[in-house]
């Protein structure tokens, strides 16, 4: 039986969810992200339905969170201070956690994208290529600027091998 | 070798809650759905009301003297595919020649009675719709100077006159003053181009069951209104009219009756015409003073000019010029310097029931669905034969032209303009901005990452 859009919306928002924001880094471009692709689902669903919408969605993410026309808005936002949600603590995987969203406020939307492509969605670059519409060389040029600068702000965050094989 | 960023992530990612965006999701699809229905009516009226208005205003005017170096083209072919419309910038100026006809492209979608209009010194067509099928040089008349063109008002009952100024673009709307007019035709300008002669038709009872017809000479202010004759309907009614060269005199017939009068609408005189016989055309008055006649040969297709006292009606002098044959009839147009007379001569056409050779009144000669093709032809004093100086593609039915062009007595070899015309430019250009346009809105993500790549691939 076909999945209906809410029972897709309800099954699949929390893993959406989290993609939105490791992308963003803030919870309330997060939301903002999901709640537009999810949006763009909703105008196509009857076309994607059948198909794949869980790619759909995701490739709407990283489509939106890269374009210049989203990124000019994102940019007046990530001034604000990231949102504290009831229950954080201050533990020590806290404190990775925040210093891992101030490192990726520090890269640009692209370099983000690959690097949640890459590392946290396990893709290889030429899937991550085909998801983010450019060419592997692309990705792997983004993926190198990401890590460098990771490597610059957040040195806890990357294995000393990587930075040397990234050389 | 990324194991701890990958865990790093990971452990970021464990602790994002789900939002609750699905309501929003929807409410913002159903928001940008509105917008998209919203500016695509908005585009699309856009697009409308910048065809419509934008080649009717705010582009240079020309200069009115352009009409000086006047000539008339050695032939005209139908107008070109969308092209410009009368009024439409950049402005024709005067003009040289006029014509309608049941040529496809002069019928349009609707049977739409398209006018075409050729510039005074160039191959430049311009055309205007009348709503209906109206014989130039019957119904809609080129000024002498080539600069306006009168019309009746098209389809509406206001009893209206409609000038079109070729040279600035505006069109003067002239108001019949006969009461109760339900149309209102114009039939001839003043040699100044001053005064026009117009023809109302009034309902002479409520159930519109008959009508009748004022004949009128009035200013193009439309303050002096002056009345020349008021009759029932009948087929020739102040049809044609002719003006003398200085204006003092106007000569029109009705029925069987030439009257000349003065231009305060008192009658001169006035005569019976000779069987076969018909008031010449808007040339009729010659610089002698007398009258031109055109006239048929019984029994033949044959016609010729005749000159007779104003007066009286009786022959003058013989003309020395050459008939014409084979023709339904013709028109008298105006006078050459060299004493040519030019007339537009009606080629029969084939399919016709009606028989030319014999007697038929003179408006059926000129019907639409009784010609095939018009010509120009110059019937030079002492020739054997006429001479063609203009001639038309089958189905243009009707022709004018300007008093300045026939008197400077020019020709030019023309080069009708082929293809397409400005009208279809504008609009696919439009067109094709608007949807390039659109696409590139559409496809506004995929062009940044395109462009992006192609940064990344150049700094390589």
């Amino acid at each position: 039986m076909t999945e209906t859009f809410h029972e897709f919306v309800v099954h699949r928002t929390p893993a959406l969810s989290r993609t939105a924001y490791l992308l963003t880094g803030d919870h309330q471009l997060a939301e903002d992200l999901l709640q537009s692709a999810l949006a763009r689902t909703y105008r196509h669903w009857r076309r994607i339905r059948d198909g794949d919408p869980e790619a759909y969605v995701r490739r709407a993410m990283y489509h939106q969170q890269v374009s210049w026309w989203r990124r000019r808005r994102l940019t007046e936002r990530l001034e604000a201070q990231p949102t504290d949600r009831p229950g954080d603590d201050h533990s020590e995987a806290t404190a990775l956690r925040l210093s891992l969203v101030h490192a990726l406020r520090g890269l640009t939307p692209r370099q983000r994208a690959v690097i949640v492509l890459r590392f946290y969605e396990d893709l290889t670059e030429a899937q991550a290529a085909a998801v983010l519409g450019c060419s592997v060389g692309t990705v792997k040029r983004h993926g190198h600027d990401a890590i460098r600068r990771l490597r610059a702000t957040a040195l806890d965050l990357v294995d000393p091998t990587v930075e040397r094989s990234q050389q | 070798m990324t194991a701890r960023l990958r865990e790093t992530l990971h452990a970021a990612a464990a602790d994002v809650p789900a939002y609750p965006v699905y309501e929003r999701a929807l409410a913002t699809a159903r928001r940008s759905r509105r917008r998209a229905v919203l500016a695509t009516v908005a585009a699309l009226v856009l697009v409308a009301l910048t065809g419509a208005v934008l080649p009717l205003t705010r582009t240079p005017a020309v200069d009115p003297a352009a009409g000086a170096d006047a000539a008339l083209p050695d032939r005209i072919a139908l107008p070109p595919l969308g092209a410009l419309h009368a009024t439409d910038r950049p402005r024709l100026g005067p003009a040289s020649v006029i014509f309608s006809g049941q040529a496809a492209r002069l019928q349009g979608w609707d049977e739409d009675g398209i006018v075409g209009v050729v510039s005074a010194d160039s191959d430049r067509y311009r055309t205007f719709s009348m709503g209906y099928e109206a014989p130039v040089g019957e119904q809609v008349i080129l000024s002498p100077d080539g600069r306006y063109v009168a019309r009746p008002a098209g389809l509406s009952e206001d009893g209206r006159v409609d000038i079109i100024d070729l040279v600035t673009g505006r069109t003067r709307q002239l108001h019949s003053k006969v009461a109760d007019s339900v149309g209102t035709t114009p039939r001839a300008w003043s040699p100044d181009g001053r005064q026009l002669v117009v023809d109302d038709t009034v309902p002479t009872d409520p159930m519109r069951s008959s009508y009748r017809r004022v004949l009128s000479i009035v200013t193009l202010d439309g303050e002096r209104w002056t009345q020349l004759a008021d009759g029932g309907q009948q087929p020739i009614f102040g049809a044609p009219v002719a003006f003398a060269p200085q204006g003092a005199r106007v000569a029109y017939q009705i029925g069987r009756v030439v009257t000349v009068a003065d231009p305060d609408g008192r009658t001169v005189s006035s005569f019976e015409l000779p069987a076969e016989s018909w008031l010449a055309g808007k040339g009729a008055w010659a610089t002698d003073g007398t009258l031109t006649l055109i006239s048929r040969k019984a029994g033949t297709t044959d016609w010729s000019l005749r000159r007779v006292d104003p007066g009286t009606g009786r022959d003058t002098a013989p003309l020395p010029l050459p008939g014409v044959t084979g023709v339904t009839t013709i028109r008298l147009l105006g006078w050459g310097p060299d004493g040519s007379a030019l007339v537009v001569a009606y080629q029969p056409e084939p399919l016709s029931p009606d028989r030319f050779d014999q007697p038929l009144e003179l408006d059926q000669r000129t019907a639409y669905p009784n010609v095939r093709s018009v010509r120009v032809l110059a019937l030079t004093p002492d020739a054997t034969a006429p001479r063609t100086l203009m001639t038309a593609p089958e189905q243009i039915l009707a022709v004018d032209v300007a008093d300045s062009v026939i008197s400077a007595g020019r020709t030019r070899a023309a080069n009708p303009p082929g293809g397409v015309g400005g009208r279809f430019w504008f609009w696919t250009i439009l067109i094709t901005v608007v949807t390039a346009g659109i696409v590139v809105y559409r496809s506004r993500s995929r062009l940044a990452l395109w462009l992006d790549d192609r940064r990344v691939r150049r700094a390589r």
